[in-house]
């Protein structure tokens, strides 16, 4: 993960917290944490190489699909979750929003912004985006369930989520005066803290 | 690799958890590398229902049961950590058990008292403690030695720094006691038992310990892949075990058990399998496996396989959600296996590497 963009996680992340990363990669945003914020954390990862990266980090793990390994989760109880990057790939990121919100007070959701210019450049042209952040050609991507940064706040305001910071970030991971003032066009990356209202 | 074999004689009362107690016991044990002076390499690999103390290299034609895991520079690298495997009490490969003799002199035959996995740990802390040896790396095993280092996590957190538990779960199912049952009722039943005293009638029930281990065997198998590997296949006439075999998988089972009847006891045998039936380790915690996990300060790995259909994956998540809600350290990785149950003894790139960053993460 880029280390401009953990800085920006961090940030909300405050010391000795119990933080659940849904899509934990690596471990490295965990790590990170650890390090940094003292926290005790968690990471979900399906590829076994990933969590096996984890296991060599002294990153706890759980090997498994998001999708399925929170239905399991009912009775856990965490302060912040992360879901970087990984909505897009669930089932029913609606549901797995709300799920993980029964077993975490906060949420952090970032996610890439499919009406950024250039994938509407991409769709003008007649193709599917591939772009900095959605750089995987269609038939092979994990993401099955892209949105826009309106749809995403939407779907928030439609679920009675509270959003309690939110940032948009150009492909530089960095807030800028275009990505401020018209987002949905301009922001490759949305970031959100959320919680229930 | 420097190798070690020792029957170790611990010469103080062992009280079991059933009441019944061993004055003095011996623990057939192997080592593998070396112990360190600081004495802060030692790892335990606890066996499976059926196995030794034998757990790596080459003896008398046999390979070790974790043959591929432990030596140099291999999963568990003999260069940093000493390994030791002990025969558990109750076995028949030279630690005391139905085999021995009491202090009277007399063999104990059915009358070993009845152990539980506890019993087990507790046997093993007192060999730690005769060895030197304060604090674990790390307690290993699969099956029932996965249910064993569970035990140890839990009975001496202090003793403890990482505990590894495959394909096993946190107490055995409904479904796991009746096959067990259906095992030993076979035993019980062949003529030559003599309700456990055979060997003084110069007898051995191998007829009944065969079938126990054929049907045992289908339990740690899948059936996939039984299908792959003998399908529906025939057995050729000129290598048929017995004269009514058709199919291979019925030789393979044939020859497998016979095997299994030539080296066991029957004693241990019922033994063993009531231990794996006793096991619960949220026994005496309310049923509430989070409460039992409470002490637990090692850091946990739990593997689960999914063709395992006698510790099946939920097993394995369970005691890794627990574990997360008590506030520990664990992780649960789930493989395919390609082996069913026994997919924990087989090799495979990604089982090995979790078990060894496991070991080798600070």
């Amino acid at each position: 993960m880029k280390s401009n963009f953990k800085r920006i996680i961090e940030k909300w992340i405050p010391q000795n917290i119990k933080v659940l990363d849904l899509g934990c990669g690596d471990g490295d945003l965990l790590e990170h944490l650890k390090d940094s914020k003292n926290v005790n954390g968690f990471g979900i990862e399906i590829d076994i190489s990933k969590a096996n990266e984890c296991l060599r980090r002294n990153i706890p793990v759980m090997q498994c699909d998001i999708d399925e390994g929170i239905k399991d989760f009912d009775d856990l109880d965490f302060d912040i979750a992360i879901m970087a990057n990984s909505i897009q790939c669930l089932k029913n990121p609606n549901l797995a929003l709300q799920n993980i919100l029964n077993i975490s007070n906060k949420c952090i959701v970032t996610l890439p912004n499919f009406a950024h210019w250039s994938c509407r450049l991409d769709l003008f042209l007649g193709k599917m985006p591939v772009t900095k952040n959605l750089p995987v050609p269609w038939y092979e991507t994990k993401n099955i369930h892209l949105c826009t940064i309106k749809d995403f706040e939407e779907l928030c305001n439609n679920l009675d989520l509270h959003v309690i910071e939110k940032l948009y970030l150009n492909n530089n991971f960095k807030e800028s005066t275009l990505t401020k003032l018209l987002p949905n066009l301009f922001a490759a990356e949305g970031v959100y803290l959320i919680e229930r209202k | 690799m420097i190798v070690e074999t020792k029957k170790i004689l611990i010469d103080s009362k062992l009280e079991c958890a059933s009441g019944e107690a061993l004055e003095g016991f011996e623990l057939m044990t192997d080592f593998y590398g070396q112990l360190n002076d600081k004495k802060d390499n030692a790892v335990l690999v606890c066996h499976a229902f059926s196995g030794s103390h034998h757990a790596a290299g080459k003896r008398d034609n046999n390979i070790g049961w974790w043959d591929e895991f432990i030596g140099p520079d291999k999963t568990i690298d003999t260069n940093r950590f000493f390994v030791v495997s002990v025969n558990n009490l109750g076995s028949c490969f030279g630690s005391s058990g139905p085999l021995s003799k009491d202090k009277n002199g007399e063999r104990f035959n059915n009358n070993f008292p009845q152990l539980e996995v506890i019993d087990w740990v507790e046997s093993q802390k007192m060999l730690a403690d005769k060895l030197g040896i304060k604090k674990w790396h790390l307690v290993v095993g699969g099956s029932l030695g996965g249910m064993q280092s569970l035990q140890w996590a839990v009975s001496y957190p202090k003793m403890v720094k990482k505990v590894g538990i495959l394909a096993a779960a946190a107490k055995t199912s409904s479904q796991n006691i009746a096959l067990n049952e259906v095992e030993r009722e076979v035993i019980r039943k062949d003529s030559d038992f003599h309700d456990g005293k055979y060997l003084e009638f110069n007898k051995s029930p191998a007829k009944g310990l065969k079938a126990a281990r054929m049907l045992g065997h289908i339990t740690y198998l899948s059936a996939k892949n039984m299908d792959q590997r003998f399908g529906r296949k025939l057995q050729n006439t000129d290598s048929k075990i017995a004269e009514d075999v058709d199919f291979e998988i019925e030789n393979y089972l044939q020859y497998k058990g016979g095997k299994f009847a030539e080296s066991f006891d029957a004693n241990s045998y019922i033994l063993l399998t009531k231990v794996m039936d006793k096991f619960d380790i949220a026994h005496g915690y309310d049923d509430s496996l989070e409460s039992a996990l409470e002490n637990i300060t090692a850091e946990v790995l739990v593997v689960s396989f999914t063709s395992d259909w006698m510790f099946p994956t939920r097993n394995g998540k369970e005691i890794c959600l627990a574990s997360i809600k008590a506030n520990k350290k664990c992780s649960y990785i789930e493989l395919e296996g390609e082996h069913g149950h026994d997919s924990f003894l087989y090799p495979n790139e990604d089982y090995q590497n979790a078990i060894k960053n496991f070991i080798e993460s600070k």
